[in-house]
This record gives structure tokens, sequence and C-alpha cells, in this order.
């Protein structure tokens, strides 16, 4: 295995009783790159990073974490990265200070280097004036933020974040990706799952799209995005009556589309015109934008409501 | 479970120290309230059972009441103790506050939570035996070195209770689980393990089944050793003892470390 991985899957599946959870995932993540795994809820993306991080069986299958066999090595990997879970799950019977150090002991930092580590990431996370307070008090923004800074207390090579800003308001949320943009400056390698598809557009070199267990498709978002949907979409809303009418003319023209309700999505080649559809469709309620990554996901992922 | 998880030792590295260590640093926070309940509430036993209803009754098995009593107070105390930190301690880092799940995104694997696990429940029992001894010092009710021989069968006691406890942690949907083990196992047996009256006057039917509970050796064992009983028969109680917190020391580990790494 070359040493620019930093992460290796082959084959991965994951059954819980009888239920399929991860069903046959093939991936290399790389050292320094920051990778998304996106998809609905239930696809299997946080199982997935849970096997990774060793807090879940490995059902068949092969997953090194720099280099390492996560079914022998599981300790020195684990005390190598770095994790964020989903329910940042901090100890109430503590304050802010005290979960670090703690949390620290865990990692067998000495306590004079795990004091100046906690001081420095408080500092960092904009949380030294709430050391002393008990985490019951933080906000879910400062929570979530004490939740990262125990996660880089051992200055892991390699960060998982499940779900990080999942439920924070929007001012929380954009501290904490200009933050991870700074840690990515660093050279961290970060490893996400998000269901926020503008985010992981502007953070992810790369990301894998997940449904159902499978890759759906993975790459760079841009490459995606010029792949699966093209250069423009046009959007337009319209009612049942027309839609098929509509549809057939698009068609005629050689459009893909996708339709969501009464909401027309039409997907805009590089040798096609954006312009053109504007022409074919009666419509006042009609615009061109740029394709996103949410695009992508719900041409691959669909659109049907999921639950749990 | 094999047959042979029973009799295997688990391999537990350093990690459980830490975890232990996480346990007294909330102690340490918390010590007044741990004070009251597991000190005060004994004593408070002592008092009520040991002087006031026994300055009624002359003396039971040939010694005064109290001092009849008091081997089961110490007994009791290191099982409630350690039982109730096993079981709703333990409970809530297992499932609402997720303790045990962050530990194990460190090197700390679910075999060390355990072990640090059991050892600070057995720990916390043990304090409470110490506490109450200490009470027991000024009320005079301690002469004799040989309450120093009963320390070790006591926290044995506190061992066997805190694995027990994390059993039926490993069982338990909710807190309601546990009125099961406390009305249907526990209160049973701290009356009727020897504890306020001698076995003997239990119907002999009742009276063999006392010999399963595991209070009635703990019991049976510091009782011996506080008053000169026969040697060989202190050793058989403690060695039930010992088997049984073997035997259930393995059925936590394995059913807690089921539960943490699926």
């Amino acid at each position: 295995m070359s040493t620019n991985v930093a992460i290796e899957i082959k084959d991965l599946t994951k059954k819980y009783d009888d239920k399929v959870a991860v069903d046959g995932i093939s991936l290399e993540i790389y050292k320094g790159e920051c990778f998304g795994l996106l998809g609905p809820n239930g696809a299997g993306k946080s199982t997935t990073m849970k096997m990774m991080y060793c807090s879940a069986l490995v059902t068949s299958g092969e997953l090194y974490v720099m280099g390492l066999n996560v079914k022998k090595n599981f300790r020195e990997i684990k005390s190598r990265i770095g994790v964020v879970p989903q329910e940042d799950g901090l100890d109430p019977d503590f304050t802010v200070l005290e979960n670090l150090l703690v949390y620290a002991s865990f990692h067998k930092l000495p306590s004079a280097e795990a004091e100046l580590r906690a001081q420095a990431l408080l500092r960092l996370m904009k949380l030294e004036e709430y050391q002393d307070r008990s985490v019951e008090t933080l906000s879910g923004g400062m929570k979530r933020r004490l939740a990262i800074a125990r996660g880089l207390i051992n200055s892991p090579e390699v960060i998982f974040l499940d779900e990080p800003t999942t439920g924070l308001d929007p001012q929380a949320r954009i501290w904490i990706w200009d933050f991870f943009k700074h840690l990515k400056s660093e050279k961290s390698t970060l490893i996400l799952t998000t269901h926020y598809m503008e985010e992981a557009e502007q953070m992810c070199d790369r990301v894998a799209i997940i449904d159902g267990g499978r890759i759906l498709t993975i790459g760079a978002p841009k490459d995606l995005i010029r792949d699966l949907i093209g250069k423009e979409v046009v959007e337009f809303d319209t009612n049942p009556v027309d839609l098929n009418y509509y549809l057939g003319r698009l068609r005629a023209e050689g459009y893909s589309y996708q339709v969501i309700k009464d909401t027309v999505s039409v997907l805009v080649k590089e040798n096609q015109e954006g312009r053109k559809v504007v022409d074919l469709i009666a419509s006042d309620k009609i615009f061109i934008r740029k394709p996103t990554l949410n695009d992508v996901f719900l041409k691959l992922a669909g659109h049907q409501l999921r639950d749990e | 479970m094999k047959f042979k998880d029973f009799f295997t030792m688990p391999q537990v590295n350093s990690g459980a120290f830490q975890v232990w260590s996480r346990n007294f640093l909330y102690f340490k926070k918390t010590w007044l309230v741990s004070l009251f309940w597991i000190v005060l509430e004994p004593v408070v036993y002592l008092g009520a059972i040991g002087f006031g209803l026994g300055a009624f009754v002359n003396n039971m098995g040939g010694i005064p009441y109290i001092e009849f009593f008091f081997p089961a107070l110490l007994s009791t105390t290191a099982m409630m103790v350690a039982f109730f930190e096993a079981t709703y301690g333990n409970y809530t880092k297992l499932t609402h506050q997720k303790t045990y799940a962050t530990i194990m995104l460190t090197r700390v694997g679910p075999e060390e939570i355990v072990a640090g696990e059991l050892l600070w429940a057995a720990s916390k029992g043990f304090f409470g035996v110490v506490g109450v001894t200490i009470v027991a010092l000024f009320f005079g009710l301690i002469d004799s070195y040989k309450i120093i021989l009963a320390l070790p069968i006591l926290f044995l006691m506190s061992a066997l209770f805190s694995c027990i406890g994390m059993v039926f942690t490993s069982f338990a949907r909710n807190y309601d689980s546990f009125i099961y083990s406390t009305s249907g196992l526990i209160v049973p047996m701290s009356l009727l393990s020897g504890t306020y009256f001698p076995l003997e006057q239990l119907p002999s039917g009742l009276r063999y089944l006392s010999y399963l509970f595991p209070l009635t050796h703990g019991v049976a064992a510091v009782r011996g050793v506080l008053h000169d009983g026969t040697p060989w028969v202190v050793g058989v109680h403690i060695l039930v003892l010992l088997l049984a917190t073997w035997l259930f020391m393995n059925v936590a580990f394995f059913r807690i470390r089921s539960k943490l790494l699926k």
C-alpha cells in the first residue's frame, strides 16, 4: 500500500443481525484530503465511519487505517485518530475543562501536557471563559465545539466528524466550517458525513454518495456536477396538466430532467444552452442556476422521504 | 457465551485504572452526598435496629444483639452500595450519558471499561464499609483487631455485588427494570440472610433457599471472623463468595462487551 493512503477499504460489509447496513464498499482516502460521505438517513455512511474509527466490528472485508488493520491494531489506530461523534457524548458529571482532561487521561497523555493542550484547544475553540462551567449549561454550538476540541486533544493524524453541524444554528455552523478550513490548511486528513450539500461542495476535495449501503458515485464535487448534471440547471414550476406536454418537448430536444412533484429541473449539458430551454417553456416561474452537489445527490439517491 | 468463557480471565490493560480514576474524580466532587447515603443510612440502621430493637433482645446466638447485627450491617452496606453503583450508576453511563461509547473512542476498550467500572463499584462499597467501621469505632463496637481480617471479606462482597449489578445492567431495558432486582433479590436478601435474626429461625425450606443468597455467605463469613467462628466454615463461605464473584464477573464482561462493541 502506498504511503499517501490514510484509509483503505476493500469490499467492506456490515450486518446487524440480518439487516445489511453496509453492502460491499471499496474506497481509498488519501492523506491531507477532506473526504465527505454523503447520503440519506440510514444509507450506511455513519456505520461505515464507525468501522473506520473502530467503534463497530467489521462483518467482512478489509479496512486499514494508516496501514493498520482495524481487526487487529484498533488500539494503535484509536490513539492516532480523533473522533467527533454525532451525539457529542460529553460527560455531564464534569466541567468543560475536566471533560478534556479526563478524555486526555484515556489517551494516556501525561497530565502536564494534557493541561497545556486542553488550554490551547479551549482558546482555539473560543471556550476558555467557560472552562469551569458544567457542560449541561452550554449551548448546542458550544457543546459541539467542545466535542471537537476533545477529538483534537491527542493531536490526531486523521479526524472523523459524524454530521458535525447537524442541529446547529447558522452562526454556529459557519464558525465550525471555517474552523474545518483552518484544519484543512494545516494538512489534516478530515473525513466527515453531512447532509449539507453546499458545505460538502465547498469543503470536500472528494465525496462519496452512499445509499442502501453501497457507493453510488465517488469523485470531486466539481467533476460529479459536470459529469452527472451539466453546466446549468433550468428550474420551473408547472401544473400536472401541462407537465407531460413540457416533458415531451424537452425529450424531443434531447434534454434530461428531474421532476419533483410539480417542479422540473432541466439538466443542461456542456453542448446545450439553458436559454433555449427557457424559450421552450411558457412558465413565469422559471430560472437558470448553477448546478450544485444537491442536484447530483437527488439524481442518484432519489427524492423520496427517508425515515431512519 | 461458550462454556470456557466462564473460566478465562479477561485481558485488561492499564486503561482500567483511568476508568476507575474518572469515577474517583467525580466521587471527590460529590463526596458529601455520597457520605449521606453510603454511611449515614447504615448508621441510622445501627441506631434504630442495633440499639433500639436490640434493647429488647437480651442476646442472640449467644452474643448481645448489636454485636450479632453489626457484621450483617457491614455486609449489607457493601452489598447495597456496590449494587446500586453497578446498576443505576453504570446503566446511566452505558445508555443516557453515553460515557462508555465516548471512552471507547480512545485506546481504552470494553474490557478496560468493564474492569474499571467493576473495580470502582467495589471500591465505593468498600468506602461505605470503612465509613461505617469508623463510626462504629466511636460507638465502642469495635474492640478487636479482627475487624482487619473482616475488611478483605467485605471488599470481596462489594466486588461480588458490583459484578451481579453489572449483569443486571446488561439486561436492563430502562430504570424500572431494576425494580425486579431490588425488590426481587436485594431486599429479600437483606432480610433473610441471617442479618436480623439467625437462619435457624427460618422454616427449613426457606433456610435452604437462603443458602443460595450470596449475602448469607458474606454475613456468615464476617460474623465468623468477628466472633470466633469455626475457621473451616468461614473458609467455605469465602470460597462460595470467590466462586460466585468469578462467575458473575465473567458474565458481566461477556455481556457488556457484546453490548458495547457490535
